[in-house]
Protein backbone atom coordinates (compact mmCIF):
# COMPACT_ATOMS: atom_id res chain seq x y z
CA UNK A 1 0.00 0.00 0.00
CA UNK A 2 1.72 3.34 -1.10
CA UNK A 3 2.23 6.14 1.65
CA UNK A 4 0.82 9.62 1.02
CA UNK A 5 2.55 12.77 2.45
CA UNK A 6 -0.49 15.41 2.58
CA UNK A 7 -1.00 18.43 4.36
CA UNK A 8 -4.75 19.37 6.10
CA UNK A 9 -5.51 21.91 8.07
CA UNK A 10 -1.79 22.48 8.74
CA UNK A 11 -1.16 19.38 9.63
CA UNK A 12 1.00 16.89 8.21
CA UNK A 13 -0.31 13.52 7.24
CA UNK A 14 2.40 10.99 6.35
CA UNK A 15 -0.07 7.95 6.11
CA UNK A 16 -2.07 5.54 3.58
CA UNK A 17 -5.62 6.87 4.21
CA UNK A 18 -4.62 10.23 4.31
CA UNK A 19 -6.31 11.32 7.60
CA UNK A 20 -4.90 11.53 10.83
CA UNK A 21 -4.80 7.94 12.42
CA UNK A 22 -4.98 9.70 15.86
CA UNK A 23 -8.18 11.26 14.87
CA UNK A 24 -9.39 8.24 13.37
CA UNK A 25 -8.67 6.56 16.51
CA UNK A 26 -10.30 9.21 18.65
CA UNK A 27 -13.90 8.48 15.83
CA UNK A 28 -13.72 5.11 16.90
CA UNK A 29 -13.29 5.11 20.48
CA UNK A 30 -16.52 7.97 20.56
CA UNK A 31 -18.51 5.65 17.89
CA UNK A 32 -18.11 2.61 20.82
CA UNK A 33 -18.52 4.56 23.73
CA UNK A 34 -21.97 6.13 21.80
CA UNK A 35 -23.05 2.50 21.87
CA UNK A 36 -21.48 1.62 25.42
CA UNK A 37 -23.63 4.33 26.96
CA UNK A 38 -26.91 4.01 24.75
CA UNK A 39 -27.10 0.35 26.51
CA UNK A 40 -27.30 2.16 29.49
CA UNK A 41 -29.41 5.05 28.93
CA UNK A 42 -31.74 2.43 27.43
CA UNK A 43 -31.48 0.38 30.20
CA UNK A 44 -32.35 3.03 32.26
CA UNK A 45 -35.57 3.51 30.27
CA UNK A 46 -36.29 0.62 30.69
CA UNK A 47 -36.74 0.49 34.25
CA UNK A 48 -38.23 3.74 34.48
CA UNK A 49 -41.26 3.98 36.46
CA UNK A 50 -40.41 0.16 38.03
CA UNK A 51 -38.99 0.33 41.60
CA UNK A 52 -41.24 -1.22 43.83
CA UNK A 53 -40.01 0.94 46.48
CA UNK A 54 -38.86 4.92 47.19
CA UNK A 55 -37.28 6.94 46.93
CA UNK A 56 -38.87 8.03 43.68
CA UNK A 57 -37.24 10.59 41.01
CA UNK A 58 -39.95 13.49 41.85
CA UNK A 59 -38.24 12.84 45.55
CA UNK A 60 -34.86 13.13 45.00
CA UNK A 61 -33.68 15.10 41.41
CA UNK A 62 -33.17 18.99 42.12
CA UNK A 63 -33.69 20.30 38.27
CA UNK A 64 -32.31 23.82 39.51
CA UNK A 65 -28.93 22.74 40.64
CA UNK A 66 -28.57 19.76 37.84
CA UNK A 67 -29.12 22.97 35.18
CA UNK A 68 -26.36 25.32 36.54
CA UNK A 69 -24.00 22.22 36.27
CA UNK A 70 -25.21 21.40 32.91
CA UNK A 71 -24.97 25.09 31.75
CA UNK A 72 -21.01 24.90 33.29
CA UNK A 73 -20.37 21.78 31.43
CA UNK A 74 -21.90 23.08 28.22
CA UNK A 75 -19.76 26.62 28.29
CA UNK A 76 -16.41 24.25 28.93
CA UNK A 77 -17.34 22.90 25.58
CA UNK A 78 -16.65 26.40 24.43
CA UNK A 79 -13.48 26.84 26.29
CA UNK A 80 -11.94 24.11 24.78
CA UNK A 81 -12.66 24.72 21.25
CA UNK A 82 -11.30 28.27 21.99
CA UNK A 83 -7.96 26.95 23.64
CA UNK A 84 -7.56 24.95 20.20
CA UNK A 85 -8.19 27.72 18.35
CA UNK A 86 -5.48 30.52 20.19
CA UNK A 87 -2.93 27.13 19.93
CA UNK A 88 -3.42 27.15 16.28
CA UNK A 89 -2.85 30.40 15.78
CA UNK A 90 0.13 30.29 18.12
CA UNK A 91 -1.45 32.97 20.69
CA UNK A 92 -0.36 30.53 23.61
CA UNK A 93 -1.62 32.84 26.64
CA UNK A 94 -4.81 32.87 25.88
CA UNK A 95 -4.58 28.87 24.80
CA UNK A 96 -3.53 28.28 28.43
CA UNK A 97 -5.99 30.74 29.57
CA UNK A 98 -8.71 28.70 27.78
CA UNK A 99 -7.43 25.49 28.80
CA UNK A 100 -7.24 26.30 32.28
CA UNK A 101 -10.79 27.31 32.36
CA UNK A 102 -11.87 23.88 31.16
CA UNK A 103 -10.31 22.60 33.57
CA UNK A 104 -11.93 24.71 36.45
CA UNK A 105 -15.02 24.56 34.69
CA UNK A 106 -15.17 20.39 34.36
CA UNK A 107 -14.12 20.64 38.60
CA UNK A 108 -16.59 22.47 39.19
CA UNK A 109 -19.07 20.15 37.57
CA UNK A 110 -17.84 17.36 39.25
CA UNK A 111 -18.19 18.83 42.54
CA UNK A 112 -21.73 19.78 41.55
CA UNK A 113 -21.81 16.22 41.10
CA UNK A 114 -20.56 15.16 44.13
CA UNK A 115 -22.79 17.63 46.15
CA UNK A 116 -25.31 15.70 43.95
CA UNK A 117 -24.35 11.96 45.52
CA UNK A 118 -23.51 12.83 48.93
CA UNK A 119 -27.34 14.85 49.32
CA UNK A 120 -28.81 11.67 47.75
CA UNK A 121 -27.61 9.50 49.93
CA UNK A 122 -28.29 11.75 52.74
CA UNK A 123 -31.47 11.54 51.63
CA UNK A 124 -31.56 7.75 51.84
CA UNK A 125 -30.90 7.43 47.61
CA UNK A 126 -28.05 4.71 47.22
CA UNK A 127 -27.48 2.65 44.37
CA UNK A 128 -29.03 -0.59 45.97
CA UNK A 129 -31.72 1.23 47.77
CA UNK A 130 -34.16 0.68 44.29
CA UNK A 131 -34.25 0.17 40.19
CA UNK A 132 -34.25 3.63 39.85
CA UNK A 133 -30.98 4.35 42.11
CA UNK A 134 -29.22 1.61 40.41
CA UNK A 135 -29.51 2.65 37.10
CA UNK A 136 -29.31 6.45 37.68
CA UNK A 137 -25.84 6.11 39.95
CA UNK A 138 -24.55 3.52 36.95
CA UNK A 139 -25.22 5.87 34.34
CA UNK A 140 -24.21 9.35 36.11
CA UNK A 141 -21.11 7.58 37.65
CA UNK A 142 -19.54 6.50 34.56
CA UNK A 143 -20.35 9.69 33.00
CA UNK A 144 -18.81 11.42 35.81
CA UNK A 145 -15.64 8.88 35.65
CA UNK A 146 -15.33 9.91 31.72
CA UNK A 147 -15.48 13.44 33.14
CA UNK A 148 -12.46 12.97 35.95
CA UNK A 149 -10.34 11.49 32.99
CA UNK A 150 -10.98 13.84 30.71
CA UNK A 151 -9.95 16.51 33.49
CA UNK A 152 -6.96 15.08 34.49
CA UNK A 153 -6.20 14.67 30.40
CA UNK A 154 -6.68 18.10 29.82
CA UNK A 155 -4.19 18.83 33.33
CA UNK A 156 -1.29 16.69 31.70
CA UNK A 157 -2.03 18.76 28.08
CA UNK A 158 -1.97 22.43 30.27
CA UNK A 159 1.73 21.20 32.18
CA UNK A 160 2.55 20.13 28.52
CA UNK A 161 1.50 23.20 26.83
CA UNK A 162 3.51 25.41 29.88
CA UNK A 163 6.87 23.36 29.70
CA UNK A 164 6.58 24.42 25.13
CA UNK A 165 5.82 20.88 24.57
CA UNK A 166 2.35 21.45 23.07
CA UNK A 167 2.36 23.66 20.51
CA UNK A 168 0.92 25.04 17.15
CA UNK A 169 2.62 22.24 15.51
CA UNK A 170 1.40 19.46 17.05
CA UNK A 171 -2.34 21.16 18.24
CA UNK A 172 -3.70 17.77 17.03
CA UNK A 173 -2.56 16.37 20.96
CA UNK A 174 -5.60 19.29 21.91
CA UNK A 175 -7.81 18.40 19.04
CA UNK A 176 -8.10 14.58 20.11
CA UNK A 177 -8.60 15.46 24.00
CA UNK A 178 -11.01 18.29 22.64
CA UNK A 179 -13.12 15.41 21.05
CA UNK A 180 -13.33 13.47 23.85
CA UNK A 181 -14.14 16.90 25.88
CA UNK A 182 -17.35 17.97 24.07
CA UNK A 183 -17.90 13.94 23.60
CA UNK A 184 -18.60 13.84 27.21
CA UNK A 185 -20.58 17.35 26.75
CA UNK A 186 -22.99 15.82 24.32
CA UNK A 187 -23.70 12.43 26.86
CA UNK A 188 -24.72 14.79 29.22
CA UNK A 189 -26.91 16.71 26.80
CA UNK A 190 -29.13 13.03 26.31
CA UNK A 191 -28.83 12.47 30.18
CA UNK A 192 -29.66 15.95 31.01
CA UNK A 193 -33.16 15.49 28.99
CA UNK A 194 -34.01 12.11 29.79
CA UNK A 195 -32.44 11.28 33.29
CA UNK A 196 -33.74 14.97 34.58
CA UNK A 197 -35.99 16.33 32.98
CA UNK A 198 -38.23 14.17 31.37
CA UNK A 199 -37.91 11.57 34.62
CA UNK A 200 -37.86 14.41 37.54
CA UNK A 201 -42.05 14.21 37.81
CA UNK A 202 -41.98 10.29 38.14
CA UNK A 203 -43.84 9.74 41.36
CA UNK A 204 -45.01 6.49 42.90
CA UNK A 205 -45.67 3.72 40.23
CA UNK A 206 -48.65 1.83 40.32
CA UNK A 207 -48.81 -1.13 42.83
CA UNK A 208 -45.60 0.46 44.60
CA UNK A 209 -45.03 1.51 48.36
CA UNK A 210 -44.96 5.25 49.01
CA UNK A 211 -41.70 6.94 49.93
CA UNK A 212 -42.29 8.12 53.73
CA UNK A 213 -37.81 9.25 53.82
CA UNK A 214 -37.85 12.72 54.89
CA UNK A 215 -36.48 15.90 53.12
CA UNK B 1 -30.22 6.90 0.79
CA UNK B 2 -27.58 8.89 0.46
CA UNK B 3 -25.59 7.63 4.07
CA UNK B 4 -26.37 3.78 2.67
CA UNK B 5 -24.79 4.83 -0.58
CA UNK B 6 -21.50 6.52 1.11
CA UNK B 7 -21.35 3.21 3.59
CA UNK B 8 -22.27 0.25 0.95
CA UNK B 9 -21.31 1.62 -2.09
CA UNK B 10 -17.84 1.49 -4.02
CA UNK B 11 -17.63 4.38 -5.37
CA UNK B 12 -13.74 4.96 -6.86
CA UNK B 13 -10.44 4.66 -4.94
CA UNK B 14 -11.12 0.75 -4.27
CA UNK B 15 -13.61 -0.41 -2.52
CA UNK B 16 -12.85 1.09 0.92
CA UNK B 17 -13.39 4.27 -0.67
CA UNK B 18 -10.62 6.17 0.88
CA UNK B 19 -9.45 9.21 -0.90
CA UNK B 20 -5.90 8.96 -1.70
CA UNK B 21 -5.67 12.36 -0.13
CA UNK B 22 -7.60 14.62 1.17
CA UNK B 23 -7.60 16.82 -0.86
CA UNK B 24 -9.89 15.12 -2.99
CA UNK B 25 -12.56 15.51 -0.69
CA UNK B 26 -13.63 19.07 -1.24
CA UNK B 27 -14.44 20.72 1.80
CA UNK B 28 -18.14 22.16 2.45
CA UNK B 29 -18.78 25.79 0.42
CA UNK B 30 -19.44 27.73 3.24
CA UNK B 31 -17.58 26.11 6.61
CA UNK B 32 -19.86 28.09 8.86
CA UNK B 33 -23.06 27.99 10.72
CA UNK B 34 -24.63 30.95 8.79
CA UNK B 35 -22.46 30.07 5.58
CA UNK B 36 -24.70 31.31 3.03
CA UNK B 37 -26.04 33.96 4.77
CA UNK B 38 -22.58 35.06 5.27
CA UNK B 39 -21.28 34.71 1.88
CA UNK B 40 -24.13 37.10 0.58
CA UNK B 41 -24.64 39.50 2.97
CA UNK B 42 -20.71 40.17 3.86
CA UNK B 43 -22.17 40.23 7.31
CA UNK B 44 -20.02 42.47 9.56
CA UNK B 45 -19.64 38.89 11.66
CA UNK B 46 -17.30 37.47 8.45
CA UNK B 47 -15.02 40.02 9.10
CA UNK B 48 -14.52 39.26 12.97
CA UNK B 49 -14.26 35.63 12.22
CA UNK B 50 -10.91 34.09 11.21
CA UNK B 51 -11.49 34.71 7.95
CA UNK B 52 -9.83 31.75 6.65
CA UNK B 53 -12.70 29.50 5.49
CA UNK B 54 -13.16 28.02 9.19
CA UNK B 55 -15.03 29.25 12.19
CA UNK B 56 -13.52 31.47 13.93
CA UNK B 57 -13.93 32.49 17.83
CA UNK B 58 -17.20 34.45 17.03
CA UNK B 59 -19.05 31.10 15.57
CA UNK B 60 -18.23 29.37 18.89
CA UNK B 61 -19.60 32.25 20.80
CA UNK B 62 -22.94 32.32 18.82
CA UNK B 63 -22.89 28.21 19.07
CA UNK B 64 -22.45 28.48 22.71
CA UNK B 65 -25.44 31.18 22.93
CA UNK B 66 -27.84 29.00 21.50
CA UNK B 67 -26.75 25.69 23.40
CA UNK B 68 -27.45 28.06 26.73
CA UNK B 69 -30.73 29.42 25.40
CA UNK B 70 -31.82 25.96 24.00
CA UNK B 71 -30.90 24.74 27.80
CA UNK B 72 -32.85 27.88 29.46
CA UNK B 73 -35.71 27.14 27.28
CA UNK B 74 -35.41 23.41 28.72
CA UNK B 75 -35.47 24.29 32.23
CA UNK B 76 -38.29 27.06 31.26
CA UNK B 77 -40.31 24.43 29.62
CA UNK B 78 -39.60 21.49 32.63
CA UNK B 79 -41.27 24.61 34.85
CA UNK B 80 -44.71 24.93 33.11
CA UNK B 81 -47.43 22.48 33.99
CA UNK B 82 -49.71 23.10 31.26
CA UNK B 83 -46.63 22.49 28.78
CA UNK B 84 -46.04 18.95 30.57
CA UNK B 85 -47.99 16.82 28.22
CA UNK B 86 -45.55 18.00 25.13
CA UNK B 87 -42.39 17.48 27.71
CA UNK B 88 -41.18 14.48 25.82
CA UNK B 89 -41.16 15.12 22.74
CA UNK B 90 -39.98 18.55 23.46
CA UNK B 91 -36.91 17.63 25.59
CA UNK B 92 -35.84 15.35 23.05
CA UNK B 93 -36.02 17.63 19.87
CA UNK B 94 -34.18 20.14 22.07
CA UNK B 95 -31.37 17.56 22.96
CA UNK B 96 -30.88 16.24 19.47
CA UNK B 97 -30.42 19.79 18.26
CA UNK B 98 -28.27 20.42 21.32
CA UNK B 99 -26.36 17.00 20.07
CA UNK B 100 -26.10 18.01 16.59
CA UNK B 101 -24.61 21.69 17.43
CA UNK B 102 -21.91 20.44 19.63
CA UNK B 103 -21.09 17.53 17.24
CA UNK B 104 -20.77 19.66 13.90
CA UNK B 105 -19.67 22.88 15.10
CA UNK B 106 -17.56 21.95 18.10
CA UNK B 107 -16.11 18.80 17.36
CA UNK B 108 -15.41 19.89 13.71
CA UNK B 109 -17.24 17.30 12.53
CA UNK B 110 -19.05 19.38 9.33
CA UNK B 111 -15.89 20.71 8.23
CA UNK B 112 -13.84 17.51 8.91
CA UNK B 113 -13.33 14.33 6.91
CA UNK B 114 -16.33 12.59 5.57
CA UNK B 115 -14.84 8.89 6.91
CA UNK B 116 -15.03 10.35 10.66
CA UNK B 117 -19.04 11.61 10.18
CA UNK B 118 -19.25 7.57 8.52
CA UNK B 119 -17.75 5.90 11.29
CA UNK B 120 -19.63 8.53 14.24
CA UNK B 121 -22.94 8.31 12.36
CA UNK B 122 -22.86 4.47 11.37
CA UNK B 123 -22.60 3.83 15.32
CA UNK B 124 -24.85 6.27 15.91
CA UNK B 125 -27.23 3.92 13.83
CA UNK B 126 -26.50 1.16 15.68
CA UNK B 127 -26.82 2.50 18.83
CA UNK B 128 -29.87 3.87 18.62
CA UNK B 129 -31.44 0.98 17.14
CA UNK B 130 -29.86 -1.40 20.38
CA UNK B 131 -31.79 1.52 22.36
CA UNK B 132 -35.41 1.24 20.51
CA UNK B 133 -35.12 -2.83 19.99
CA UNK B 134 -34.57 -2.86 23.77
CA UNK B 135 -36.97 -0.91 24.58
CA UNK B 136 -39.83 -2.36 22.51
CA UNK B 137 -38.66 -5.57 24.14
CA UNK B 138 -38.95 -4.44 27.95
CA UNK B 139 -42.27 -2.79 27.02
CA UNK B 140 -43.84 -5.98 25.50
CA UNK B 141 -42.15 -8.78 27.70
CA UNK B 142 -40.57 -7.06 30.60
CA UNK B 143 -37.52 -7.57 32.04
CA UNK B 144 -37.98 -9.79 35.47
CA UNK B 145 -39.34 -6.58 37.36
Amino acid sequence: MSTNVTIHHGEEINNSTGVSHKKLLMWTFLGSDVMFFGTFIATFMAYRNKSLNGPYPEDTLNIPITSVSTFVLLMSSLGIVLALHYLKEAKMGLAKFWLLLVIIMGIIFIGFQIYEFSHFAHMGMTPQVNLFGSTFFTLTSLHGAHVSLGILWLIFLLINEHRGNLNSGNAIDLEIAGLYWHFVDIVWIVIFALLYLITANDGVPPGSIPWIGGH
Amino acid sequence: MSLLKDLFFYQGNKWWKIPETTELSKNPKNEHPFGGFMEKSKNILLILSSGKGHAGPIYYWIIAAILGIITMIEVWWFGIKELRYMLVPAMLIFSILKFALVVAFFMHLRFDHKMFSTIFITCMVVGILFFSVFLLLSAFHGLGT
